[in-house]
Parts: structure tokens; C-alpha cells; sequence
């Protein structure tokens, strides 16, 4: 699973950046617009250990900020899958509050938490939680009819019940949107250190562009890539693994 | 399956291609040059005030040439645009242009808007004492890592050895809320734009401020200058010619003091969200800045002029600082018109 995600990725960075050298020798544009191959490789011997711990950096903010908003979505889900005012509400304001650009409301939240981990934390949370929480509303809300109509007629059906058919019977679905929104939990944590934190790799790749050094954006994307890829695998076997326990 | 893959990965390699390439645009060495594309560093504010009285003002159109000005941004490089075909004209800062060099780009300086650097460093009189470089030992400072600010800072405290580890540097964005809240002792800001706006809502909280000027204590490291292509240069001098001609004629005539009202009005028509109490305010402190000649009667016709030391001792920064891994002799890369 692991080798596969890596060759994809490394298809893809291939491709994109054989591209890219591609339109520098074709326009014949200087290492300033595009880096030369050799500047790229000279960079990533300099940088590769230093923007790897700040990948790593990045993507721990990232893992809690997933974990938190999952955690977050499946509570609210639960609450707002009621046909009562609470649920609407709760679905209105989701809809509603997801349509905001977050890049729009970063700079209110350092304001208020300051450049450090929380703001990071907050951001990445809100940048998967909203997709997370739409999802698992439409899981939640969708009733299994066959099964919850026997509980339900022999008196035994309680809330926890319900949820827990619910879940057992689109928990591919929801391992899929689980692991799906891990980038976006990884593109938030980036963002929010893109706009104004003082660590990780969003902070790095901003010093760089300060700088105009594309070489190192280059190798930041590839190591970013590198370590999303390997989070998504490990998300898609904890997934494997909890289905293969449920369904005994 | 593989056999799908196989042929998709070539076909989508042509296709971004193509598109990237066409998405480049024209190069600057097609036949024409007409509509002139000039991109600017910043938004527009204050210190394009020359470029949008040109506009207004119908310099380049007397000039023969049709002109779209085009306002820049923290994520657009003039030099990458010049390269790419998008832009003909541009403003870069030094430090971009010396960077650009140092890496083959054919750029060229035609006009350096900025004598003095209007990037200071504001700080409260009440809460620090700042008379002498010497007297930023211990203090907390703000400066934008990677940006020229840090080049600037680092150089000046190299000058008047004062150790790095002598002074504790804060990571700036463009929230100032940290200096506001006396986190940060003093703050990097641009002298003739946010510094009158941030200023002013100091002063009216009864919060008086000051300014740090490293160019006051020796530091010249050059800011923002026009520039084009080498090719460009080549191709079409006549046109090189004519756009620095009608520039540098505007911005005179917007700096001369005569018609500040109208300066005023053109750069608040570009610039809305700024007042034009802030901008005539701006308007005296991006003269001074553009034309430190004394007064602007003797002055003004020096505006725009190359200062080769101060280039040089960017350049010397720079390399001093490991930004550039060697000299670039950037003296060949300005364009001294007579």
C-alpha cells in the first residue's frame, strides 16, 4: 500500500517537474524564473534534514488538528443528526460557516490566540472539520431502514444503537472521508503557518519565497508529499484494520 | 489499467506544457510592444505616486505609448514577469535585482526611485530609548526573515558590532499587533506608507512614536528601481527610452509641491481606503525619500538618478550575508541615462 502511494507520488513530482524544467529550456529562462536541475539538487543536499523536522513539525499540528476535528464532527454529528431545532441549526451553521475562506479569518484568530501552536492547531482543525462534519451529517442522517425498522419495532433501538448502524454500515464510506480530508487537515496546518506562524514548513516555504528560492519550495513540496502520502497509508490501514475487527 | 497509465502520463506532461507555455505569454522579443505592460512592486499606494500621475496625467500616451499599469503584490515578482514575457517594465527592490543576477537573469536597472530606503523601524520613545545604533542592544526587534529588512538589520548590527546574540529577533508578519501590545520593541514599516497610518492611530491614542532610519546610521541599501530586459534594452531602445522618459517627467511633476492636490486626488482614486489626510502626509515623506536634494527646485531633476555606491554596498551586504554566493558587479547592470 505504502510502495504504491510513493510511486503515485513520485509519478506525479516527476511529471510536474520534469515540466517545469521542460518550459525553462524550451523559453530559456534563468535559474532566478525556474532552478536549474543542479541548483535543485545542491539545494535539497542543504535543506533536505532541515525542511524534513520542519515537515514533521507541520504535520504532528496537522495529525492532532485531524484527530481533533474528527473527534468534533462525530459529536456534532450525532447532535445534529436529530430532526429537531438543535440538529438544523447545527446543519445551517455548518453549510454556512464552511463557505467562509479561512484565509480570510487566519489573521482574526493569531490576532486573538498569537502565532503559536494554538492558532496552527485551530486553523487545520477548521480547514478539515467543516468537509468532516457535512459528511458524517449525511451518514448519520441517512437511515439503514432494513435493520433500524426491527430495533425500532422491538422496542430496543436507543440513540447510541442507531449511531452505531449507521456508522457499521457505511464505514467504508467513512474511512474514505476520513482519509481524504487528512490533506486538507495538512493544507490547513500549512496555510495557517503560510499566514503567519513562526514554525513548520509553511513558514520555511514563505522565508523562501521571500527570497525568490523556488529550489527550495521545490524540495519542501517533495518532502511534503512524501510525509502526506505516508499519513494517508497509515489512516487507510488503521481503516483496513478496524473494518477487518467490525466485521469479525 | 497500466497500460492506460502509460499513455496518460505523456499525454498529460504535453498537455501542461502546452498550456504552461502559452500561459507565458508573449516574450519581449515579438515584433511588438504595444499595449506596454508595467508591473509594479506593491499595491497601488503612495509610493507609485509617480506611476499613476503618469497614467493620469497622460505622459505615456504624449510619449506615443500605450501603457497598463499593474498593481503588484507580496506573491508577484516583476523580474519573473519580465522573464515570462508578461510584463515589458517593472519595479523591483535591490535585493531582488541582485538576486535575479546573481542567477543569469537579463535584467536591467533604468531608474531608482528610492534614494533613501523608506524601510525604517518604528518604536515608542516612552517605552525605549533609541539615540545611537549601540542603543538596540537587548532590544526586541521585529524583522520579516527572508525579507530585506533582516538584511538590513543583520548589516547594521555587523557594522557597529553588535553581536546577534546581543539583540533577541522577533518573527514579523503583517499583523502589528505585537507592537501594539509592546511584545516587540521596535517594528520594520515602510517610512512614507503604513508608518503615517499606524502613526496617526498611535498619536490619537496619545502613544507617541519614533522612527529608527538605518540609512541615518550609514546603512544604504538601495530599495525600489524600474526595471526591464536586457532584450528589451536591445529590441526596442526608442521605447525603453521614450517609457523612462515620461516615468521619470512624472514623477517630477508629482513630487513638485506645486501639485500636491492633484497627487492627492489621482493616488486616492487608485488607492481609496487610504484618506487624503494620510496621503498628503505620505505625499511629503516619499518627496524626501525620492528627492533629498535639499529643496525641490534644486533637486528634482536629480530624481531618479542611479546611485552606484549605494548599490554597490547592497550588493557587498548581500554577499557579506551569504544571500548571493558571489560578487555580481552590479554596476553592469544599471543603466545610467544622460
Amino acid at each position: 500500500m505504502l510502495h504504491r502511494r510513493l510511486y503515485q507520488f513520485f509519478i506525479v513530482y516527476g511529471i510536474g517537474i520534469c515540466s517545469l524544467f521542460s518550459i525553462k529550456y524550451i523559453l530559456n529562462l534563468s535559474d532566478y524564473v525556474i532552478p536549474s536541475p543542479i541548483e535543485v539538487w545542491l539545494t535539497a543536499v542543504d535543506v533536505f534534514m532541515r525542511y524534513s523536522v520542519n515537515v514533521l513539525d507541520t504535520l504532528s499540528v496537522a495529525i492532532i488538528g485531524h484527530v481533533l476535528s474528527i473527534f468534533m464532527a462525530i459529536v456534532v454529528g450525532i447532535i445534529a443528526r436529530l430532526t429537531t431545532g438543535i440538529g438544523t441549526l447545527i446543519k445551517i451553521a455548518a453549510f454556512n460557516i464552511q463557505a467562509y475562506p479561512i484565509v480570510a479569518v487566519a489573521p482574526i484568530i493569531f490576532i486573538l490566540l498569537g502565532d503559536g501552536l494554538a492558532s496552527r492547531l485551530l486553523i487545520a482543525s477548521m480547514i478539515c472539520y467543516f468537509p468532516l462534519l457535512l459528511s458524517i451529517l449525511g451518514i448519520l442522517t441517512q437511515p439503514v431502514s432494513d435493520i433500524e425498522h426491527f430495533f425500532q419495532m422491538t422496542g430496543r433501538m436507543t440513540w447510541q444503537l442507531e449511531v452505531k448502524i449507521r456508522i457499521f454500515e457505511n464505514i467504508s464510506k467513512l474511512i474514505m472521508v476520513i482519509t481524504g480530508s487528512a490533506t486538507l487537515a495538512m493544507v490547513g496546518t500549512i496555510v495557517a503557518e503560510f499566514i503567519a506562524a513562526n514554525a513548520g514548513i509553511g513558514y520555511t516555504i514563505r522565508i523562501a519565497l521571500y527570497q525568490s528560492d523556488l529550489a527550495k519550495i521545490l524540495v519542501a513540496l517533495f518532502i511534503i508529499g512524501i510525509s502526506t502520502s505516508i499519513y494517508l497509508v497509515c489512516l487507510e490501514w488503521m481503516g483496513h484494520m478496524l473494518q477487518k475487527k467490525w466485521e469479525g | 489499467m497500466k497500460n492506460f497509465f502509460k499513455k496518460l502520463i505523456p499525454l498529460a506532461m504535453v498537455v501542461f506544457m502546452v498550456i504552461a507555455i502559452s500561459s507565458c505569454g508573449q516574450k519581449n522579443g515579438s515584433s511588438s510592444v504595444d499595449p506596454i505592460n508595467y508591473r509594479l512592486k506593491w499595491l497601488f499606494n503612495i509610493s507609485s505616486a509617480g506611476d499613476l500621475w503618469a497614467d493620469v496625467n497622460g505622459h505615456f500616451q504624449r510619449q506615443g505609448l500605450t501603457v497598463n499599469i499593474k498593481p503588484g503584490g507580496p506573491e508577484r515578482d516583476a523580474i519573473r514577469e519580465l522573464e515570462l514575457g508578461r510584463a515589458h517594465f517593472g519595479v523591483a527592490s535591490a535585493d531582488q535585482v541582485i538576486r535575479a543576477v546573481s542567477k543569469g537573469s537579463p535584467v536591467v536597472v533604468l531608474v531608482q526611485l528610492f534614494q533613501i530606503n523608506p524601510l525604517q523601524w518604528i518604536y515608542r520613545p516612552q517605552h525605549v530609548t533609541i539615540e545611537s545604533p549601540e542603543d538596540l542592544t537587548s532590544k526586541n526587534i521585529g524583522i520579516t526573515f527572508g525579507g530585506n529588512d533582516e538584511t538590513i538589520m543583520r548589516a547594521l548590527l555587523s557594522k557597529y558590532q553588535i553581536g546577534e546574540n546581543e539583540v533577541n529577533f522577533f518573527s514579523v508578519r503583517y499583523d502589528y499587533t505585537p507592537f501594539y501590545k509592546g511584545d516587540v520593541d521596535l517594528w520594520p514599516i515602510y517610512r512614507n506608507a503604513q508608518a503615517v497610518i499606524i502613526g496617526k492611530r498611535l498619536q490619537e491614542a496619545n502613544d507617541p512614536i519614533a522612527f529608527f532610519d538605518p540609512h541615518s546610521a550609514g546603512i544604504r541599501f538601495v530599495a525600489n528601481s524600474v526595471v526591464t530586459t536586457q532584450k528589451m534594452l536591445k529590441d526596442h531602445p526608442e521605447t525603453v527610452k521614450k517609457f523612462t522618459q515620461a516615468l521619470v517627467s512624472a514623477w517630477i511633476e508629482a513630487m513638485d509641491p506645486t501639485n500636491t492636490e492633484k497627487v492627492i486626488e489621482a493616488v486616492h482614486h487608485f488607492d481609496p481606503d487610504t484618506s487624503p489626510e494620510i496621503i498628503v502626509e505620505q505625499l511629503k515623506i516619499t518627496r524626501d525619500l525620492t528627492i533629498p536634494f535639499g529643496d525641490f527646485e534644486k533637486g528634482g531633476q536629480f530624481f531618479g538618478k542611479i546611485d552606484l555606491a549605494a548599490w554597490k554596498e547592497t550588493e557587498n551586504m548581500m554577499l557579506n550575508q551569504q544571500l548571493i554566493h558571489a560578487p555580481v558587479n552590479i554596476e553592469q547592470y544599471l543603466n545610467v541615462w544622460d
